[in-house]
């Protein structure tokens, strides 16, 4: 504690913050423009200068530390002269068009000359007459620089540089004058900037801006906070409306993203909103002219309800599946398997992240007793010592916390170990790289565990408290030694050695890992030897550390949590569990099926086989995402009846006999639980045009059609029937986030916080198991005829199966095209060019992909991402499936590739 | 006509102060400037300088420097380049006097100089190296030492804090507080206000507080499994060991003679760097990881580089360059002749040589020749003359010359040898040296000024020991047998200490890539050169091994700079390092440094600006 003196008061402060902080936190006024806390503190306007005892000089007090006894005054007639000086000498260089900037009305200069009466300047100026004559930089299809309006404050260096921890936008000089050098030329795609924007987002005036915020002026707007729609990172923003037609996006300071924003959540999610491809009204299937009808709502719900009650009539329940999506909302989610458990009568209900994550959550309550991400992103970014990253590309997949983990490598020490098979982005900071082979993780793990064991880095005290079965694993990693493990993932044994012993040894190592260790017919087994090695080390429950997989689709985690899963009921509880099916007899008021249902990778060889004749998809699109295309429309064909409810017409839906128009994200209220478990709001912002439903009231006409009597609900009253039901969420309701709260499940009561960092008090399991899995092979290796293995993953500029995405111009315009990763060892022996049209085939079909060509994939390896129409891979993709989650092999597949 | 003598404290004479802040200024130019502006500062001062009598001065001036303006601020063209051409070769050959003609050549010399620089800003509008300003200190350190960072640490009486900040980069933080040359503090910006900071003070003040092997290195990475092996024990050596042994590789020391330190240790004198000292830094690095070493080992004769790259997973030359050139002159290997190195060589090693009662002469004017001489001095020699041929030849630090002045060396400039005279008594000894007296004429291309002999004769020196400081080169023989790249007795590789395998132009992860693995630096790719830059050399090639062998390991230091307060800018003296009296040095090789009492240590630390957290400094990129 220490204490200083602020225009004649004494204030008790802590010590370690500057003087403006300080300030701030006390209520008293200083004006910044150059300031942004963690982006730029450089003192740069002086705006923020003040007067301390001792010092002839005014100090900034952005970048002055407080010191015991300081005297200061932030205010005074000279202070407030010269930053009126400060704002004129500003002027004097800066372009006053102000009539016509996008920036009218948000300019952070125009706000302090209004507040300190500057109405112009006598000075002359002396960069105008250069900074008009540099061109403006607009060919990045998102981003535009003006050097007439840049007051060369550094914000959008630091944005870019420290923030979103890429340094593309760099400091430059001409002659005398310091200047942007932003990537926003005619070489934009050359560079490496990601087009996120975090630069636009920081600029204070309208030198660096989004192109669109010429569209609209800041008064015209209202702005409603909301969820990111991507990926599972949970990004916090505003979407802003002029007119009920979303025209922007502005991050909002959220606990997972900061303030940050990457490509696709700032441009990416909301022109889909509006597209003109949405399905506007219900539609019937003309079975004989194969042509869909629009219909009334009143006759698409009857003839959907009597349909499957003539099935379920027919065939019994368990013949009947219905899909909630991930990319719902949780009330979306819990009402889908309400609608299927007690309407259709079955437990045939999941979601997608069965072909994502179903490996982790399996896997993790098997051996911790819950299956989700133990610590918060923010706490394995900063101040952590060693991160251990496994098959997770986050710079693409989770941009947002792939900066956070740019951030802890480049500017706060932070050790970093990358298991992957390509040469990801980060690779480039990582202290070590394993470029092991794809589907070998197994081997890795147990190799990682051999040396722990036998060089005595195990946390015994920890084992000895909070775990059982050590013995047997133990007893199988013996024979994994590093050379094996080396020979097995094709990685050099003594970077095996090192990243066991830098894992090991650091005080606070995270283990964050993706879908390089779930899409494997082993997938369960490999997050289960992610959880082995944590708790091996006692890297668990402990700030920094854990066992953390990064959720793919914005409600992944909420759609399991919701129960859409054919072995649970919301919140994990399981139904063969007769007290658990008891209370849900009683909540929901009807006898329930106690068989726990078929999972959606079952559910479509079952259709083939006639088992399931009817299915309800809410929002999925699984002929593009799920793996092998042609065995999927097959078991679509087979159904009698299908019911398809989606904001577009898919790929999926053309094989419907209903499609029920919805609503997305935008129009609608709800929560996404983010991959840190943390439940958070959705809000609608926009009313579209046409006769879109929202998913709860499409799903309670349907439940009340097929004969159960449910009562209208808002998106909160669902909430409140979800925390009645759900003893981890019981404590969770619109009104506590709306008013302000964050809340991480388990929150177990109306006055529970919510839970930061899981297993802090021991494990959810009581004893955390070890499991011993033993390594083996992929399900398909290449031979002769296919002698390549092939892996698909995310690109940063799409997402998933591309109805969002993809109706952007902008990120089409980036990354507009599919294509094929191959060695250039390997190209250079086929004679493939970089660029060249290639066809790729496995035995289950084939298509043709643009090649790139390089030494980001080992030789023999391939990879594909898959959200480009033109380059289908999943047409390619093995359907094996894991034995526990019933996840399917997306990473690894034998192909062969050739010149077309 | 009555006449009267200037008055006292007339215009010009209160100039003077003037033109003192200007040349302060001047000194002070930061790096990362751009070439044109400075030369349009120069220009601006020659239109300052023109009298306003020839109009090509008064007035083509003028326009040259709207010109260049314009090229400034962007609206330049080729034709205004080609104008400004033409107009500076006209004022070259039409203006009155110097001031027009030396600033109209001064621009036609930029024009040449810098022509990448015009054509840069006529073509991008921007500088051909796009970089901003950066820190004096640290940009100019060829290690670029966080200089402000341990200065502020002394400042709070931080020692070890210091000492491990300049780890950050250099392990090397006694000797080179001992012998460094200090290039940090050529452009200091304290020299605004008065004079640059005694950087090597501070830093011998220092490890003068607490031994660096006393301080703990910083926790090293957890062992790798690969070994370095690395030739040469000397600076750049060491150095490469110490971070890729913090990178947790293992390295292995291979050292031809008795002891480690290179010519840290057999090339310079007790009395400027103490071995006791210099060993302080030296177990500290060996203390820091795991490093083997083997010394009285010559690489190429005990063992070959063969076995060494079959046994190692990369190799590192850092040989120096040890072997002292002998002249091409008759009875140059005459047993009174000795090159410097080698006979500073001999006393490091602890041979005992009594030169009383002789007359010592010594050709060449850098800094082993000063200390040799200072060495001679010590010796017991009758007399010590140093020789040149030119003053340019005196290339040692102005202190070492003034320190040796002090101590008896006499300094004879613009003669050159003729001859050496061989013995009478003695055919394998010389007697004496012949001496011609030589005019200075014009400068060469070079800048520097070129001699020819005057019409004065040849006279004859007697002389009863030569020493030759005429350079040393690097013994590669064995090197360039077995395949290493070698070029005039230097190893070849390029600025990542990469041996040039690759082609010519590779960038630079092709060139690490190619390396084979062999990576070399400091003198013996350089020629001889500084303490500091060896360490430089070692610094960046551990880093570029590790690249190499596929790692990005980062090594990691945990001390806080403390937090930066403006400075009162209060002229103060600089606190120098004084020399014990030079009557009593003399006699014995102890240290001639008086050490810095605490008040000056506190006083001069207390003048740094703090750089690193003003200006440029804390800017993107300001402290690269």
């Amino acid at each position: 504690m220490m204490s200083v003196i602020i225009n004649d008061k004494k204030y008790d402060v802590d010590g370690n913050k500057t003087v403006l902080e300080v300030c701030r936190e006390n209520n008293i006024y200083i004006p910044t423009l150059c300031y942004l806390k963690d982006v730029s503190e450089i003192g740069a306007c002086r705006l923020c200068m003040v007067e301390i005892e001792g010092y002839s000089r005014f100090l900034a007090a952005c970048k002055t530390m407080i010191k015991d006894g300081m005297v200061i005054k932030t205010d005074s007639d000279t202070l407030k002269a010269y930053r009126r000086e400060m704002l004129e000498l500003i002027l004097s260089n800066h372009n006053t068009e102000c009539m016509s900037c996008p920036k009218n009305g948000a300019c952070s200069l125009q706000r302090l000359c209004n507040e300190f009466g500057v109405d112009g300047t006598d000075y002359k100026g002396s960069r105008k007459d250069i900074e008009d004559k540099l061109p403006k930089l607009k060919d990045n299809p998102y981003l535009l620089y003006d050097p007439s309006k840049c007051i060369h404050c550094q914000r959008c260096v630091g944005a870019c540089g420290m923030a979103a921890g890429n340094g593309t936008l760099k400091n430059a000089r001409t002659g005398v004058f310091h200047i942007v050098d932003a990537p926003f030329g005619s070489d934009w795609k050359e560079t490496d900037c990601e087009s996120c924007g975090n630069c636009a987002a920081a600029c204070p005036t309208g030198a660096l801006v989004l192109k669109r915020r010429q569209n609209y002026r800041e008064w015209e707007t209202k702005k409603v906070l909301t969820t990111c729609p991507h990926c599972a990172t949970g990004c916090q923003y505003y979407l802003v409306v002029k007119d009920n037609k979303i025209v922007d996006v502005e991050a909002a300071d959220g606990p997972s993203n900061h303030g940050l924003l990457c490509v696709k959540g700032r441009s990416g999610s909301y022109d889909f909103v509006s597209s003109e491809e949405r399905i506007k009204h219900p539609m019937i299937k003309n079975k004989e002219t194969g042509a869909f009808e629009e219909v009334s709502w009143e006759k698409a719900i009857k003839y959907t309800a009597d349909k499957f009650m003539e099935l379920k009539a027919q065939y019994g329940g368990d013949s009947l599946a219905g899909f909630a999506c991930s990319r719902s909302a949780n009330e979306d989610v819990y009402m889908v398997q309400k609608m299927v458990r007690t309407c259709f009568g079955s437990n045939n209900t999941d979601n997608c992240a069965r072909v994502c994550h179903s490996a982790t959550v399996a896997g993790l309550a098997k051996t911790l007793g819950s299956g989700a991400m133990t610590n918060p992103i923010y706490d394995i970014t900063h101040d952590v010592d060693c991160i251990l990253l496994v098959g997770s590309n986050p710079e693409e997949a989770h941009p947002v916390v792939g900066m956070q983990i740019r951030q802890a490598v480049k500017h706060r020490k932070t050790r970093l170990i990358v298991v992957d098979p390509r040469d990801i982005g980060l690779t480039k900071y990582a202290d070590i790289h394993l470029k092991l082979r794809p589907g070998t993780n197994v081997a890795f793990a147990n190799g990682m565990m051999n040396v722990i064991i036998n060089e005595g880095l195990t946390d015994n005290e920890f084992i000895e408290k909070y775990t059982e079965d050590f013995e047997k694993i133990k007893e199988l990693v013996k024979d994994y030694t590093p050379e094996k493990v080396g020979e097995i993932c094709h990685v050099d044994p003594d970077m095996l050695v090192e990243a066991a012993r830098m894992y090991a040894k650091a005080p606070k190592a995270p283990i964050i890992y993706c879908l390089g260790v779930t899409e494997h017919s082993t997938g369960t087994e490999g997050v289960m030897t992610m959880s082995n090695l944590a708790l091996l080390t006692g890297k668990l429950g402990r700030s920094g550390c854990g066992v953390n997989p990064l959720r793919g689709q914005n409600n992944v985690q909420g759609a399991c949590d919701m129960g859409a899963l054919p072995t649970d009921y919301p919140g994990y509880q399981k139904v063969d569990n007769p007290q658990v099916r008891e209370k849900f007899e009683k909540a929901w008021g009807i006898k329930l099926n106690d068989k726990p249902g078929l999972k959606a990778t079952d559910v479509f060889p079952a259709a083939i086989h006639g088992e399931i004749k009817g299915l309800y998809i809410c929002g999925e699109d699984p002929v593009v995402s799920d793996p092998d295309t042609t065995h999927i429309i097959k078991a679509l064909e087979s159904l009698e009846f299908f019911v398809v409810q989606d904001l577009f017409m898919t790929k999926t839906a053309r094989y419907a006999d209903v499609i029920l128009p919805a609503i997305s994200y935008a129009e609608k209220e709800g929560t996404f639980t983010n991959t840190e478990r943390r439940v958070q709001r959705i809000r609608k912002a926009v009313t579209v045009d046409g006769e879109m439903r929202s998913d709860i009231d499409i799903i309670i006409d349907l439940m009340n059609a097929m004969g159960y009597p449910q009562k209208p609900m808002t998106s909160a009253e669902v909430m409140d029937e979800i925390a009645s039901v759900t003893p981890s969420f019981a404590g969770i309701s619109h009104k506590r986030l709306d008013d302000g709260e964050t809340l991480q499940w388990p929150c177990t009561s109306k006055e529970h916080p919510g839970t930061y960092i899981m297993h802090a008090n021991g494990p959810v399991r009581g004893k955390a198991l070890f499991y011993p899995a033993e390594y083996v092979p992929s399900n398909e290796l290449p031979d002769d005829e296919y002698p390549f293995i092939l892996t698909t993953g995310r690109i940063l500029y799409h997402y998933n199966a591309g109805a969002m995405t993809t109706r952007s111009k902008g990120l089409m315009d980036i990354a507009g095209e599919g294509f094929i990763e191959v060695n250039y060892n390997d190209a250079k022996r086929l004679g493939i060019e970089n660029g060249e049209k290639i066809q790729v085939s496995s035995r289950r079909g084939t298509i043709t992909a643009t090649a790139r060509v390089g030494r980001k994939v080992s030789e023999g390896e391939t990879w594909m991402p898959f959200h480009f129409e033109d380059s289908p891979v999943n047409v390619l993709t093995n359907a094996a499936l894991d034995e526990f989650a019933r996840i399917p092999e997306y990473k690894v597949c034998a192909v062969n590739i050739s010149k077309l | 006509m009555a006449k009267e003598l200037a008055k006292r404290g007339n215009m010009n004479d209160r100039m003077e102060i003037v033109l003192n802040k200007f040349k302060s200024r001047l000194t002070s130019y930061p790096p990362g400037m751009c070439p044109l502006v400075m030369y349009r500062s120069i220009l601006q001062m020659s239109m300052n300088q023109s009298c306003g009598k020839c109009i090509p001065c008064r007035d083509g001036l003028v326009e040259a420097d709207r010109m260049l303006g314009a090229i400034l601020e962007g609206e330049g063209t080729s034709d205004t380049l080609k104008k400004l051409e033409e107009l500076c070769v006209m004022i070259t050959k039409t203006a009155d006097c110097a001031v027009g003609v030396v600033a109209a050549n001064t621009v036609l010399d930029s024009l040449h100089e810098f022509a990448d620089e015009y054509e840069s800003h006529i073509k991008n509008r921007r500088c051909v190296e796009n970089v901003i300003q950066t820190v004096p200190c640290l940009t100019l350190c060829p290690a670029h030492v966080d200089v402000p960072g341990y200065v502020a640490l002394i400042h709070e009486h931080d020692y070890a804090g210091a000492i491990n900040t300049i780890r950050k980069k250099n392990p090397f933080p006694t000797a080179c507080a001992y012998v460094c040359e200090h290039p940090c503090e050529k452009r200091c910006r304290r020299s605004i206000v008065d004079q640059p900071i005694n950087i090597r003070g501070l830093k011998k003040y220092a490890v003068d507080q607490i031994p660096a092997d006393q301080v703990d290195t910083p926790t090293r990475n957890v062992d790798t499994g690969k070994t370095v092996g690395i030739v040469g024990g000397g600076p750049s050596g060491l150095t490469a060991a110490y971070f890729l042994t913090m990178m947790g590789h293992k390295v292995v020391v291979y050292d031809e003679h008795e002891k480690l330190g290179g010519m840290l240790r057999y090339g310079i004198p007790e009395y400027r760097l103490p071995k006791d000292k210099l060993d302080e830094d030296i177990n500290a690095i060996l203390k820091s990881g795991d490093i083997e070493v083997h010394l009285n080992t010559k690489v190429g004769r005990d063992i070959s580089v063969k076995e060494l790259r079959e046994k190692y997973d990369a190799l590192y030359l850092g040989l120096g360059a040890q072997i002292g050139n002998r002249m091409p002159v008759e009875n140059s290997d005459a047993e009174n002749v000795i090159p410097a190195a080698d006979f500073l060589q001999k006393i490091a090693a602890g041979e005992k040589m009594d030169l009383s009662g002789k007359d010592v002469v010594l050709i060449g004017g850098g800094n082993v020749s000063m200390d040799a001489a200072r060495t001679a001095i010590r010796l017991n020699a009758k007399t010590v003359n140093v020789f040149t041929r030119k003053r340019d030849d005196y290339t040692a630090l102005e202190s070492e010359i003034e320190s040796a002045k002090e101590e008896g060396v006499i300094f004879r400039t613009l003669l050159n040898f003729l001859h050496f005279e061989e013995s009478v008594e003695d055919e394998n000894k010389i007697a004496a040296v012949w001496l011609q007296p030589q005019i200075v004429g014009e400068f060469d291309s070079m800048g520097f000024v070129t001699t020819e002999h005057s019409s004065a004769y040849p006279y004859r020196f007697k002389c009863d020991l030569l020493i030759l400081g005429v350079g040393q080169r690097c013994d590669v023989a064995d090197f360039e047998k077995e395949g290493i790249p070698v070029e005039r007795g230097r190893i070849l590789a390029d600025e990542t200490c990469s041996v040039k395998f690759a082609e010519e132009g590779s960038d630079t992860e092709t060139a690490i890539k190619e390396s084979k693995g062999i990576f070399s630096g400091g003198d013996c790719v350089t020629g001889p050169s500084t303490a500091i830059n060896a360490i430089a050399a070692g610094q960046v090639a551990a880093y570029n091994i590790d690249e190499y062998l596929g790692y990005h390991h980062i090594v990691d230091y945990d001390v806080q700079t403390p937090f930066a307060m403006p400075n009162k800018c209060i002229p103060t003296g600089r606190a120098e390092i004084e020399e014990r009296d030079p009557f009593e040095r003399r006699k014995d090789f102890e240290h001639v440094e008086v050490p810095m009492t605490p008040e000056e240590a506190d006083r001069e630390s207390g003048r740094c600006l703090r750089c690193d957290h003003f200006g440029c400094g804390d800017m993107r990129g300001g402290r690269d």
